[in-house]
Order: structure tokens, then sequence, then C-alpha cells
């Protein structure tokens, strides 16, 4: 760090230092030295004003780097118990709710297009009973495969994830019922 | 300086309530908080927010020791007050896009270092003992708690440094201390130092730099020793 460089570092002690020299010392390559500096004029600071030692100062800078970093540290712990966003909250549980609504609204969609291939394969008919026997229970769970679609099928869950993508970003989070289910009752998917 | 200078310092000292001659007891200068540094830190706070962790690291270094001492008004254990200064500085961190810059960056980080303090006695059950208004935040006297809590060895350590800081400023050429201690004591900017001086701007910012730069030379080893202890 030449001498150009702690000249401004001084100044921004004073706040005299103006904001291109600020962007300059900030993008010096050795940002390390640029702290280390500051670090000392500040403890001489706070010797000269307050009469702090730099021994019974304190100094969490290279905790609070770890804590921000996601290391350990002992603050960082406590705030990432506490200090969860609610969007941060709500992520999950949303996404889940999204899958849950596809799956079933899918499901659903090719369930009753589809009954007669899904007789010929045994797999429960979700539309025609909505509490499915012992032996329905106990049959294996059909795989939903895209590549089976027919044309009509191909529009529907074309036209079922529009809507659904719509819904989503009209009423993002506003709402407790899945689109699926809304859907499922009113427009018969 | 000249006779007519030092007059025009003494006065200009005298209006900010100073009297323009140091003393090293720290008691008698807590001119810090009128360094209020504002144009700084909100070129700080502006590069903090497009994600430059290095600015932030400069604003913690800098309050990190009046921080502490805020929060060590309501917590004593001096463990806890390590851990909620580093609490405070990661919550302002997280929080810094809703520092709007109504007030200093200070009494914004001053008002999260009081309610780390608060919440942190309320989750143990305990009632905050001390009370501290953001009006606080300028005036407070941040050396007085964590000084209390220093131990014998470092009161000495403290008396050595503050001894040879004396020495170190008192060796200073002359033009450089006007100019350091006009800044440092007395808290004039460095338009007004250049007044009293009666010189450029610019050679007011070389000369507090080279003051600051030959005193941390003068001190460097007894900073380091008192580090590591």
């Amino acid at each position: 760090m030449d001498d150009r460089l702690r000249e401004t570092l001084s100044a921004m002690m004073d706040d005299e230092a103006d904001e291109l020299s600020v962007r300059r010392l900030l993008s010096h390559h050795d940002q390390a030295r640029v702290r280390a500096q500051w670090q000392r004029w500040q403890q001489v600071r706070d010797l000269m004003h307050s009469g702090h030692t730099p021994a019974e100062g304190v100094d969490v800078s290279t905790h609070v780097r770890a804590a921000l970093d996601g290391r350990s540290g002992s603050a960082r712990q406590r705030t990432s118990a506490k200090g969860i966003s609610p969007a941060a909250r709500w992520r999950w549980p949303a996404v889940a709710m999204v899958a849950v609504a596809l799956v079933v609204g899918f499901g659903a969609g090719a369930g009753w297009d589809s009954r007669e291939d899904s007789a010929a394969t045994g797999a429960p008919e979700m539309a025609a009973q909505s509490f499915p026997d012992k032996d329905a229970a106990a049959a294996p769970v059909r795989e939903v495969a895209l590549q089976g679609l027919d044309k009509e099928q191909w529009e529907q869950m074309s036209q079922y994830l529009l809507e659904h993508a719509q819904h989503n970003s009209v009423g993002a989070g506003r709402g407790a019922v899945g689109y699926a289910r809304v859907v499922s009752a009113g427009n018969g998917y | 300086m000249t006779q007519a200078n030092l007059a025009m310092a003494e006065k200009l000292a005298s209006t900010s309530g100073k009297t323009g001659k140091p003393s090293m007891t720290p008691e008698q200068n807590q001119t810090q908080g009128e360094h209020s540094d504002s144009q700084t830190d909100l070129q700080l706070v502006r590069k903090v927010r497009n994600g430059d962790r290095a600015a932030f690291d400069l604003l913690v270094v800098k309050y990190q020791t009046r921080v502490a001492s805020i929060i060590s008004r309501y917590v004593y254990d001096s463990q806890e007050v390590m851990d909620l200064t580093q609490e405070t500085f990661v919550k302002a961190y997280r929080a810094i896009d809703r520092f709007r810059g109504d007030s200093a960056f200070y009494t914004w980080l001053y008002r999260i270092a009081v309610n780390t303090a608060k919440n942190f006695l309320e989750s143990r059950g305990r009632r905050p003992q001390a009370s501290a208004d953001v009006s606080d935040a300028e005036n407070f006297d941040d050396g007085i708690r964590l000084r209390d809590q220093a131990s014998p060895e470092r009161l000495l350590q403290r008396d050595q440094l503050q001894e040879e800081l004396s020495r170190a400023i008192t060796e200073l050429p002359e033009e450089l201390r006007s100019a350091f201690l006009l800044r440092e004591y007395d808290g004039l900017s460095y338009e007004d130092i250049a007044k009293i001086l009666e010189c450029p701007i610019g050679t007011v910012r070389s000369r507090i730099f080279r003051a600051r730069d030959a005193v941390d030379r003068h001190l460097g080893p007894l900073l380091n020793h008192t580090e590591t202890t």
C-alpha cells in the first residue's frame, strides 16, 4: 500500500475522503493491509479519546466475517435460530405445496382421461373413488409419464400449468388452499 | 503556528466547547462523538449494499469498541458483551438495506445494539437495568464501562501507552502536531484547519497523515504487544 492510498485512508478517518478515493482504496488488491492500517489508526484514536488500549478493547471483526461467511461463531448460532426471515420460513412449505399441487392435479387429470388405460393396467381411479379400498391402497402407484399423454391430455396439461403459473404470480402466498384443489373442484381437471 | 493563528484556534475551539489544549486524560476528551463521520460512513454503507464486504469490515473495526461499550451498560459478562457485539454487527449487515440514511449510521447501529442487548436479557428472563435513549448515541461515554472492567495489568499497560502517546505527540514537528491536534481533539474540518494554519487543504491532509503515521510507528511495538497479551 503506497503513501497515497494511506493518505486517503487517513482522510477517511477524518471524513474528508471523496468517493472516488474511497472506491480506489476499497478496490486495492491487499484489503488485509488496508484493514490492518485502519485498525491501528482506530486503536490510536480510541486511546486518545476514550483511553482504550487494544488489549482491553474489542476485536470482533474476525468473528463477524466468519459469521457472515457462514463459518462458526457464537453470535451466528444465536442469530441463526432467531433471525430467520419470514420469506425464508415460508420458502420450503411453499415449494412443497406447489409440488403436491402439481402431482395431485396432474395425477387427477391423467386419471380421468385415461380410464381405459388405467383399467387395463389396474391402476386406481382417483376420480371415481375418493377413499380407495384396501386392495387399491396396496396396489403400486402408477408412475405418470409425460410421454404417454395424447394430444388432448397435452393441451389440458399445458392449460393447467399456465393457469397454475398465473395463479401463483397473482396470489402467491395469499391463499391457503392449493391451486390444484381449487381447479379440481371448479374446472373439472 | 503563529500567535495570531493560535488565538484563532482557541477562538474556534472555544465555540465548540473545547479548550484547544490537548490533555491526555480520556475523561476530558470525549470528542469522538463529535466526529460524525457521516460522509465516510455513507460511502461505506453504499459499498456494503453493493456487496463489498471489505467496506463493512472497516465499519466494524471503526465502531466495535463503541458498540461493545453500549452493550456493556446492559450486560456485565465480558464474553456475553463480545458475543452480543458480534451479533449486533451481523444483524446490521443483514439489515443494511433498511438503513435509509435518515440518521447517522452510528445512531442506527446504536439502536440495533441496544435492542440486541435488551432482547438477550429478556430471553434470559432478566429485566434490563440500564436504559439508553437514541439521543445518548452521540454523547455516550464509551470508555467508562470497559475501563471499569480492565484488570490492574491492563491498567498499567494503558498508562504506558498513554505515556508513549504523549511522547509521540510531543516529538512531532510543530506543523504536524498542530494539524493533528486540531483535528483529533478539536474535531475541526480540514478546511478550518487550513484557515487557521494558513495553508492549502492538501497540505493539512498530508500533515495529518504524516503525524498519524509517525504516532503509529512510535506506538506500533506497544500496540502489537498489548494486542497479544
